[in-house]
Order: C-alpha cells, then sequence, then structure tokens
C-alpha cells in the first residue's frame, strides 16, 4: 500500500510468516506477535494479551506496534533487487544406496518410507513413458499462499522414480502435476486428497477397482498416489511442518492420497469423466479436495424397514462440514439397485441427496468454515450466502451451497452392498492421453 | 530460532539480510552425504526438487516520525478472533494515545483474498495500517 503496514500473528505462525514474508521479498518485515490461540478468547482474555508482551520479542505488544509503525527503517529494509534460491547440486554422491536414503530422508524429500533411488538410468527409463520432452515445463504448484514453483518433464520423472512408479504410470503422474494440485496443503485443517481415474488406461495398468479398490492391493493404485504426494513435497516445497505444512493433526491419507480407478463396467451410469465432459474412450484423472471419506454402512438399504441408500448417504453427509463436497463411493450392487428403484442417472440420485441433505442456518453458521470463508463472501453479496446470513436461524437449507458440489463414483468388487462418504470437492478433470 | 536460521530453510542464506543480496544463493543440506565405503558399489541420485521463484525484494515504507494526529487502519482479515483483538487494540488507543485516529474495517471475501478496494481507500486516507490477525 506504500503506507507503514504492520501485521500481528500468533505465536504459532511465527515461523511460517517469517519464511512466507521473506518468500515475497519482505525478509525484514515488522511483524508483531500475540500469544496463541486468539480465537475463541474473550474480551477480557484479548485485553490482556493487548497489554502483555509480544511473546516473541518479550517487549509490550502495543510498544511494538507503535515501533513498527514509526521506529526508522534500517538499510535492510530499504533494499531491493532480486534474490535467487538455488535449491542445490543437480546429483548427490556417488555414494552407497544406503547412504543414499538416508540422506534423501535426513533432507525432507521422502514420505518417510523407503524410496528408489533416482538415479540416472532409472529417470531415463520413465522418461520413455512420454513423448514429452524432459526440459518442457509440466506446471507449478503451490501447497499454500506462497509463490508457486515451477517443475519440468524430468524433475517430474525424478519424484515417479522415488515413489516406485513403473513409466506406463508416467502420465497419469504428469496429469496430476500438470495440474498444479498439491496433495500437501499448508492449512490448519488436515486437508485430504483423492484421484479418480476414468477411460482405458485403467486395465491397461491394471488398476484395482474391484475387491479392496481403496486399499493396498494394486501396484499403480498404490505408487500413483505417492508419487503425487513426493511431487506435493519436492516440487512444490509442500509439506514442510511449520512452513508449508501447519495440519494441526495431519491427514493419514496423505501418505499415498485415495487413488480411485472407477469401475465402469459394473456400473450403471456413465463415469465420471464422461458426466465432466470427457468422452468415454478418454484417459481422464480428475481430482478432489477435502478432508476424508468415511465408511457408511449399506447391506440392508433395499429392506423395508431400514434406510433406503440414498437416505443413508445423506445420514452420513448430515455430519460433514458443508464447506466441501460430498463424494459418494457406491459399490455396483448399491448403483444397481439404486438404478432399479429409479435413480437410471447419477444426475437424478445427486438431485435427491441436494434436496434432501439439509441443516439449519443455526447450524450451518456455527461451523468454522462459514465464518471464515462463506459470512464474507455474504458480505460481498455473492449467492447463496447472502440470502443464508439473512434467512431466521431455524431455517432449513440445503447441506451445500451449490447442487455440483455433490459427486458419484461407482467403485468395489460386489461382496456386499457398501459404500463411502467423501467429505470432499471436485476441483478439475485433466487429460492423460495428452501426456503419453 | 531467529530469523537466519529460519531462511537458511528456505534456501536462502542469511546474507539476504546483508547489504550485499547478490550473495544469499547457496543452500546448504541440513545433514551431509556420510563418508562412502570404499568396498561398497555406489551410485549417483538426482535432486528432486523443483524450480523456485526469483524472489524480488520490497523496501519497507518509510516510516512516521510518531502516530500523534495520524490515522491508524484496524483491518480483521477474518481469522476468528481478530476482530475482537483489534477493537481491544482500538480501545487501547483511545486510552493511552487519544492522539491517534483509529479506523476498523474488517477486509472483503474469505481471508486470502486480496482487497483493491480497502487498499485504496487506506492509501488514500490512512497513514498506517495494522492487519491481524494471522490465526
Amino acid at each position: 500500500m506504500g503506507i507503514p503496514t504492520t501485521p500481528l500473528v500468533t505465536r504459532a505462525f511465527k515461523e511460517l510468516a517469517i519464511l512466507n514474508v521473506a518468500k515475497r521479498g519482505m525478509p525484514e518485515l515488522r511483524i508483531t506477535f500475540t500469544p496463541h490461540p486468539v480465537a475463541s478468547k474473550t474480551p477480557e482474555q484479548l485485553r490482556a494479551y493487548v497489554e502483555g508482551n509480544d511473546p516473541v520479542s518479550g517487549k509490550p505488544m502495543m510498544k511494538e506496534i507503535v515501533g513498527a509503525l514509526t521506529d526508522p527503517l534500517s538499510n535492510g529494509e530499504k533494499k531491493t533487487g532480486w534474490v535467487h534460491v538455488s535449491i542445490g547440486p543437480e546429483r548427490y554422491g556417488p555414494d552407497t544406496p544406503k547412504n543414499l536414503q538416508q540422506f534423501y530422508l535426513d533432507n525432507g524429500m521422502t514420505d518417510f518410507l523407503p524410496i528408489i533411488i533416482p538415479t540416472e538410468e532409472e529417470v531415463s527409463e520413465m522418461l520413455k513413458g512420454t513423448s514429452h520432452h524432459p526440459d518442457e515445463v509440466v506446471g507449478k504448484m503451490a501447497g499454500g499462499a506462497y509463490p508457486p514453483w515451477s517443475y519440468t518433464v524430468k524433475q517430474v520423472a525424478i519424484n515417479a522414480v522415488m515413489a516406485g512408479c513403473k513409466p506406463e504410470y508416467f502420465p497419469v503422474i504428469l496429469a496430476i502435476a500438470s495440474s498444479g494440485t498439491p496433495s500437501l496443503m499448508s492449512s490448519t485443517n488436515s486437508f485430504a486428497y483423492a484421484a479418480v481415474i476414468n477411460g482405458p488406461i485403467r486395465d491397461k495398468l491394471n488398476m484395482n477397482y474391484g475387491i479392496g479398490a481403496l486399499g493396498p492391493f494394486a501396484a499403480p493404485n498404490a505408487a500413483i498416489g505417492r508419487a503425487w504426494t513426493l511431487v506435493s513435497r519436492n516440487l512444490a516445497n509442500g509439506g514442510v511442518p511449520g512452513d508449508t505444512y501447519m495440519g494441526s493433526q495431519g491427514n493419514n491419507l496423505n501418505y499415498n492420497n485415495l487413488i480411485m480407478a472407477e469401475n465402469e463396467a459394473a456400473s450403471p451410469w456413465v463415469p465420471l469423466h464422461v458426466q465432466k465432459g470427457f468422452k468415454a474412450e478418454e484417459n481422464v484423472v480428475s481430482l478432489f479436495r477435502g478432508l476424508g471419506i468415511v465408511p457408511g454402512q449399506g447391506a440392508r438399504g433395499t429392506s423395508t424397514d431400514t434406510p433406503k441408500y440414498e437416505e443413508q448417504f445423506s445420514d452420513l453427509f448430515s455430519v460433514f462440514t458443508g464447506f466441501f463436497g460430498g463424494l459418494v463411493v457406491a459399490d455396483p450392487l448399491i448403483a444397481a439397485n439404486l438404478k432399479e428403484r429409479g435413480y437410471d442417472t447419477k444426475d437424478k440420485l445427486i438431485d435427491w441427496l441436494y434436496k434432501n441433505t439439509t441443516q439449519t442456518v443455526k447450524d450451518y453458521k456455527s461451523r468454522d468454515f462459514a465464518y471464515g470463508f462463506d459470512y464474507p463472501r455474504a458480505l460481498k453479496g455473492l449467492e447463496p450466502y447472502k440470502t443464508w446470513y439473512a434467512m431466521s436461524d431455524d431455517a432449513v437449507i440445503p447441506r451445500w451451497p451449490h447442487r455440483d458440489d455433490i459427486n458419484v463414483v461407482v467403485l468395489g468388487g460386489q461382496t456386499n452392498a457398501f459404500f463411502q462418504g467423501g467429505s470432499l470437492s471436485y476441483t478439475v478433470s485433466v487429460s492423460v492421453d495428452k501426456w503419453t | 530460532m531467529n530469523r537466519r536460521a529460519l531462511l537458511s530453510l528456505l534456501g536462502a542464506s542469511p546474507a539476504l539480510l546483508s547489504s550485499l543480496p547478490a550473495k544469499a544463493r547457496q543452500t546448504q543440506s541440513r545433514t551431509p552425504l556420510a563418508k562412502p565405503s570404499a568396498t561398497q558399489p555406489q551410485v549417483v541420485g538426482l535432486n528432486p526438487k523443483g524450480t523456485p521463484p526469483p524472489i524480488q525484494l520490497i523496501p519497507m515504507a518509510p516510516r512516521l516520525a510518531s502516530l500523534d494526529g495520524k490515522t491508524v487502519w484496524l483491518v480483521d482479515t477474518g481469522f476468528d478472533g481478530g476482530g475482537m483483538l483489534l477493537d481491544q487494540i482500538r480501545l487501547w488507543f483511545n486510552q493511552n494515545l487519544p492522539a491517534v485516529k483509529v479506523i476498523f474495517r474488517r477486509k472483503a471475501g474469505p481471508y486470502m483474498e486480496d482487497d483493491p478496494a480497502l487498499w485504496k481507500e487506506i492509501k488514500e486516507k490512512g497513514d498506517a495500517a495494522v492487519m491481524a490477525i494471522g490465526h
């Protein structure tokens, strides 16, 4: 703005704040720190913060704020110019594989599991999985509100090797990398990520969409998801606790994310990628972001004395925050039953879910996400938030702001009619064929 | 941990804080390679990292000699509790530095979105700003 400005940051975010302002060209920005947390404190408690000391400098907080705005600038604070940050040498070694394993681990380049050492030979082999030039820029990515890093085909290949991928998996990984979507996000919420793969490539790679589809039962399902995490960590500098990762509890799904190959042959409905505008014969990966996935029940959904499947979906989603979308992951047995009962398209099921999964305005307003994200949108006049915030507390509104927040995927081995519900929002679909 | 140590985590030399920004280039691995054994087979591993963008240094705005008679904008970014904290800061100014005029604003949109209209207003009418809260 060109006028003296000082940010206040709670003590828990000191390292993140200092590193991020440095990344944005202000390494000596005058930041004042408060005790943590500020949220959920009474006015009296916050008054004590204001009258107390900055927990980092130890000096009176208000004196720090006034000083930040009035103390003369140092030479360092007046500097201009450019800084080019190095990522270190192109190669490590030569050394024993054991030593190199430890080196990659100790320097934050793994997911804390053993990797395949990315030698020039391994990477050259991986590069055969695509026709794209090794030096071609694939995209850029940032796992938070900091300037993104960019990466080439070869840099993606190095991480794909580390994850244990085969060259034939490489186009899928390139497609994910080209989206710029990290699977490690800096938020204090511990986000989860999912990728749905559609098209003939599922069978070409022998991906699992039958029994144990979401579990550790197929190499491509495991390695593709793991590669996404390593790409996010290394190519985007993501997942560094205290700097680019602040998830308070973490999310176990980040190890290899939710990789879902849709069981297109067993589904009575069009596959997800066709819903998103692609042709059935195209190979596509669709990405989702949210908080995770929870098993539902299913099984007795066709009995006369138990809730129907769609009602069970709705019940499960009723405890999810509506900030993220709803993803129904249904076994083909459930999909077949729903079709028999009149849901001959995914759209009809989605219409029912949107209409019948509701909440009161009071409950909606009480949620953290609503306060932080939707209320500001309401103030800007965006719908439906503006209308929702104007309604009475006992009014009933949909669980999600938009019908398109709900998606449906069919997978599973049909050993029983079960389902899982994801608190996951669809973000983007990317062509895999482009990267072959 | 001070800023110099933290900057090394960024991959930037603490020279970033010196008068010679051109020296702020070299990154240091936190743990060097162990001494290799001459009898075991050896390989070379490639660096898996992406390419960070160059950083353009932004000089700080000139500071005020004093806040007396000046207008300070208190900007709520939208994090829970930030507005209440700023209200206590407003009260502190009223009680301790009554010569300072304080104006409170909540930034439009979620915390991660810019509010160009507010920045313009502050730049035109304000002398200084305090933004809260980073969580």
